[in-house]
C-alpha cells in the first residue's frame, strides 16, 4: 500500500530545497467525485495532496500545456516540474520524451503504483446510479468499491465500476521514475488486454460504421478529448477554424487560403472526420490513459478507436508506445526488412 | 390555468399532443440523460436527474443555416434565405433551470432586436416543465441565483409530481394550449391538490444546495478582482475545452462561417454555429494577436460574462445554477467556488 504521507513529504522536500517549481498532483475536489489536478507551488499547499481511486487525470497533459505557456512567459523558471504519474500517464511521459518534445531533465517524475486499484470510471457509475452523481468512492476490500451519493450508497463490484482500460491494464506501474512509490504489480486478474476491441471486430463492418455513425452524431465538438491528449500538441490542428501560427510576416494570401479541412459545423461527416483524424494520428502514441474517453460529456467510447490503433500496432509491428524513451517511435521509423519497398 | 393529470393518463396526454407534432422527453441512453424524441406509445416516466445537454437546442440548434449562395461566372450571385422550417415540438421534463436559461436567451435572442431564426423556433416549441421534488444533484445551485426548484419563468407549463398524479399549472398560451387540446384527461384541482404542491414545493425548498452570494455582492468582488493573479492560479488546471459553454443553458455565442458544398457553380450556405469563448481562437485576431492569451483570461471572461456584464446589461445573472459546468469539466472548474474565491479575495 502506498502510503500518501510519503509522497507528501517527498513534494514538500522538492519545494522546500527550491529543485522544482511546481509539483503536479491531485487533491480534492470541490466540484464532485474525482480529484482535481493540483499545481503546488509552496511546500504548504502539498498538505491538501491525495492519491485514491479517484485520481484520474493524466497530469503529462500539463508538461505540454507548461511548454506551450513557458513560450509566451515574460519571466521563465528553468526549474523541473515535479509529476505524480501512474503507469499509463508515466508511458505518455515516455512518449513525449521518445518524440523529443520535452527533455528528461525538466521533468521528476514521481511514479505510483496503482497496485491492485485502479481508477473509477464515471460513466460506469452514472450507469449504475442511473445518473445520480456519486459524492465518495472508495476501495472496499480488493474487489468491492463502496460509493455514496446524496440519499443513499452502494457496495458495487469493482470491476463494474473501474475504467476499462484499469481491468485491461498489463503494468500497473510507472517505468522511468525519479521517485517511485507502492509495489510493482504487472498482471491484474480482471481481464486481458484488447478485450473490448477484440469483441468489437467480431461485428460485421455494416455493424460497426453504423455504430460509430450513431456516436459520431452526438459529437457537440468540444474538442474536450483533443484538449486533454497529451498527445494531442500540434500548434495548428487540421480542424482548427483559425490559423494560430501566425507571425508578421505571414500574407493575407496566406491566412484567407488557408485550406478547411473540416468545416466548422458539427455534422455527422464532419465529426467523423475529426475523430478518424486524430485517431490516425494518435496510432502507435496513445499509451491509453482514456482521458479522451473520460472527458467526453457526450459519452462517446473514443478509447475504442484508439485501442483498435494500438492492437493494430502491436500485431502489425510488435510495437507498444511509451516503454522506452530510446525506442525509435513507430511513425518516424522503418526496418530494413519491411515486406513494402516504398518505406525504405 | 391549473388542473391534474392522473399518472396512467400521462401517456394518452402525450399521444394526443403527438397528432400535433413531435414530442420530446429525457431518456437514460447508456449512461446519460438525453432529451429523446418519444416513439409512439412509449413511456415516458418522468423520473431523471437533469439532462446532460440542456434544452436550448430545441431553439438554439448548433448549426443553422441562414441563407445559400450560388455563384455563377459572369452572373450576379444568388442568395436564398433559408428560414427554418420547424415541426411543431412539445419538450417534457425541462427543468426548472433550464427554463429560466431560457430567458436568458431571450432576452439575447428576441428582446429589442428579434432574431427570426431563433423566433421561429421559439414560436413552435413549447417547455413543459418538471419541478424537482427531490433533493438537488450536488452541484446543483438555483437558489442562491434567484430561482427555485419549481420555477415557472421560460416555461410553458409547469409540472409537479404529487402522489400518483402530476399537478400542471400552464402560464402560457402555448402551454393552455397543451391542455386544452386534451381537457377531458385533467381534473380542476381541489384544495388538497393545491395543498399537496404547495407542500412538495416548500419540501424542495429546504434541500441544501450549494451556493454563492446575492448578485449584488457577486458583481462587486468581480468588479474588484478583474485583474487579479487569482484568475491564473483557478484556471491553472483548464484544459481549454468546451464542455462548459457548450452544455450551458444559456451560453449563446456564435460564429458564422460559409461552407461551400460545389465549386463551379460555386455554391454553399452561410452557416452559424455555436462558438466557445473558452477557445483560443475565439478572439484570435488576424494578426496573430490574441487579447486573452491564456485560459485565466478565457475563464475570467465566462464567469465575468454569466454573473457580472449580463447583470449590467440586463439586470439578471445568466447562470442559473444547474451546474452541468461544474459536473461534465474534466478537471473540476468550478463557478461556485470562483464566485466564492473571488468575494473573499484569497484561495488557499
Amino acid at each position: 500500500m502506498i502510503a500518501v504521507e510519503d509522497i507528501k513529504a517527498r513534494a514538500k522536500d522538492l519545494l522546500e530545497s527550491g529543485k522544482v517549481r511546481a509539483v503536479l498532483g491531485y487533491r480534492r475536489s470541490s466540484a464532485g467525485l474525482l480529484a482535481e489536478p493540483a499545481f503546488m507551488t509552496t511546500p504548504e499547499e502539498t498538505a491538501a495532496l491525495v492519491l485514491d481511486t479517484t485520481c484520474v487525470e493524466n497530469l503529462a497533459l500539463y508538461l505540454v500545456n507548461e511548454k506551450k505557456r513557458m513560450k509566451h512567459a515574460r519571466q521563465s523558471d528553468k526549474r523541473p516540474l515535479a509529476i505524480v504519474a501512474k503507469g499509463c500517464d508515466s508511458r505518455a511521459i515516455t512518449v513525449l520524451l521518445q518524440e523529443n518534445h520535452i527533455r528528461r531533465d525538466e521533468v521528476i517524475v514521481l511514479g505510483v503504483s496503482c497496485e491492485n486499484g485502479g481508477m473509477i470510471d464515471t460513466r460506469k457509475l452514472n450507469k449504475a446510479l442511473r445518473g445520480k452523481a456519486a459524492t465518495s468512492a472508495a476501495f472496499d476490500g480488493a474487489s468491492s468499491v463502496k460509493v455514496s451519493y446524496i440519499g443513499g450508497g452502494a457496495t458495487l463490484p469493482a470491476k463494474d465500476v473501474l475504467a476499462d482500460r484499469c481491468l485491461e491494464c498489463a503494468k500497473a506501474y510507472p517505468i522511468d521514475t525519479d521517485f517511485f512509490f507502492g509495489e510493482k504489480v504487472d498482471e491484474r486478474s480482471y481481464g486481458p488486454r484488447f478485450t473490448a476491441v477484440s469483441a468489437f471486430a467480431e461485428k460485421s463492418s455494416e455493424e460497426r460504421s453504423d455504430f460509430w455513425a450513431g456516436h459520431f452524431e452526438r459529437c457537440i465538438r468540444c474538442f474536450a478529448c483533443r484538449a486533454v491528449c497529451p498527445m494531442c500538441y500540434c500548434d495548428e490542428c487540421v480542424v482548427d477554424s483559425t490559423n494560430f501560427i501566425v507571425n508578421p510576416t505571414t500574407t493575407a494570401d496566406e491566412k484567407a487560403n488557408r485550406v478547411r479541412w473540416i468545416n466548422r459545423s458539427a455534422s455527422p461527416s464532419e465529426n467523423a472526420m475529426y475523430h478518424m483524424v486524430r485517431a490516425m494520428h494518435l496510432a502507435g502514441r496513445c499509451t491509453d490513459c482514456g482521458e479522451c474517453e473520460r472527458v467526453c460529456p457526450v459519452n462517446i467510447p473514443l478509447r475504442l478507436l484508439n485501442t483498435m490503433l494500438e492492437h493494430e500496432a502491436l500485431e502489425m509491428f510488435q510495437y507498444t508506445p511509451g516503454l522506452d524513451a530510446e525506442q525509435p517511435s513507430l511513425i518516424s521509423s522503418f526496418r530494413d526488412g519491411d515486406p513494402n519497398d516504398f518505406v525504405r | 390555468m391549473e388542473a391534474t393529470l392522473k399518472k396512467e393518463k400521462l401517456g394518452q396526454w402525450i399521444a394526443a399532443l403527438q397528432k400535433h407534432g413531435d414530442v420530446f422527453a429525457p431518456d437514460f441512453v447508456e449512461d446519460a440523460w438525453e432529451f429523446t424524441k418519444v416513439k409512439s406509445g412509449a413511456e415516458v416516466p418522468l423520473d431523471h436527474t437533469n439532462t446532460v445537454r440542456p434544452a436550448k437546442g430545441f431553439v438554439f440548434p448548433q448549426r443553422e443555416v441562414l441563407y445559400r449562395f450560388r455563384l455563377e461566372n459572369g452572373k450576379a450571385p444568388e442568395l436564398t434565405d433559408s428560414e427554418p422550417k420547424v415541426k411543431p415540438a412539445v419538450v417534457f421534463g425541462v427543468r426548472p433551470c433550464d427554463g429560466r436559461a431560457m430567458v436568458r436567451n431571450d432576452r439575447v435572442f428576441a428582446c429589442g432586436f428579434s432574431d427570426p431564426y431563433y423566433q421561429a423556433r421559439r414560436d413552435k416549441v413549447v417547455f413543459v416543465g418538471l419541478a424537482c421534488n427531490a433533493p438537488p444533484s450536488p452541484n446543483c445551485f438555483c437558489v442562491s441565483l434567484g430561482g427555485s426548484p419549481h420555477s415557472e419563468d421560460g416555461l410553458d407549463v409547469l409540472m409537479t409530481e404529487l402522489d400518483g398524479r402530476y399537478h400542471i399549472k400552464a402560464t402560457t398560451d402555448k402551454g393552455k394550449d397543451l391542455v386544452t387540446r386534451a381537457r377531458d384527461l385533467f381534473q380542476d384541482p381541489n384544495a388538497a391538490d393545491n395543498k399537496e404542491v404547495r407542500n412538495a414545493h416548500a419540501i424542495a425548498l429546504e434541500h441544501p444546495q450549494r451556493a454563492i452570494s446575492t448578485m449584488e455582492t457577486v458583481v462587486e468582488a468581480l468588479r474588484r478582482n478583474f485583474t487579479s493573479p487569482l484568475w491564473d492560479k483557478l484556471a491553472q488546471a483548464c484544459i481549454g475545452c468546451g464542455a462548459c459553454t457548450y452544455l450551458c443553458p444559456s451560453c449563446h455565442c456564435f460564429d458564422i462561417n460559409d461552407e461551400v458544398t460545389g465549386k463551379s457553380p460555386l455554391t454553399g450556405e452561410r452557416v452559424r454555429t455555436w462558438d466557445n469563448c473558452q477557445f483560443p481562437d475565439f478572439t484570435m485576431h488576424s494578426s496573430g494577436h490574441n487579447p486573452r492569451e491564456d485560459t485565466g483570461a478565457r475563464l475570467r471572461q465566462r464567469i465575468c460574462h454569466k454573473l457580472l456584464y449580463f447583470v449590467e446589461n440586463h439586470k439578471m445573472q445568466q447562470c442559473t445554477g444547474c451546474g452541468r459546468c461544474i459536473t461534465h469539466c474534466p478537471v473540476g472548474i468550478d463557478i461556485v467556488k470562483i464566485a466564492n474565491v473571488m468575494e473573499e479575495g484569497v484561495w488557499q
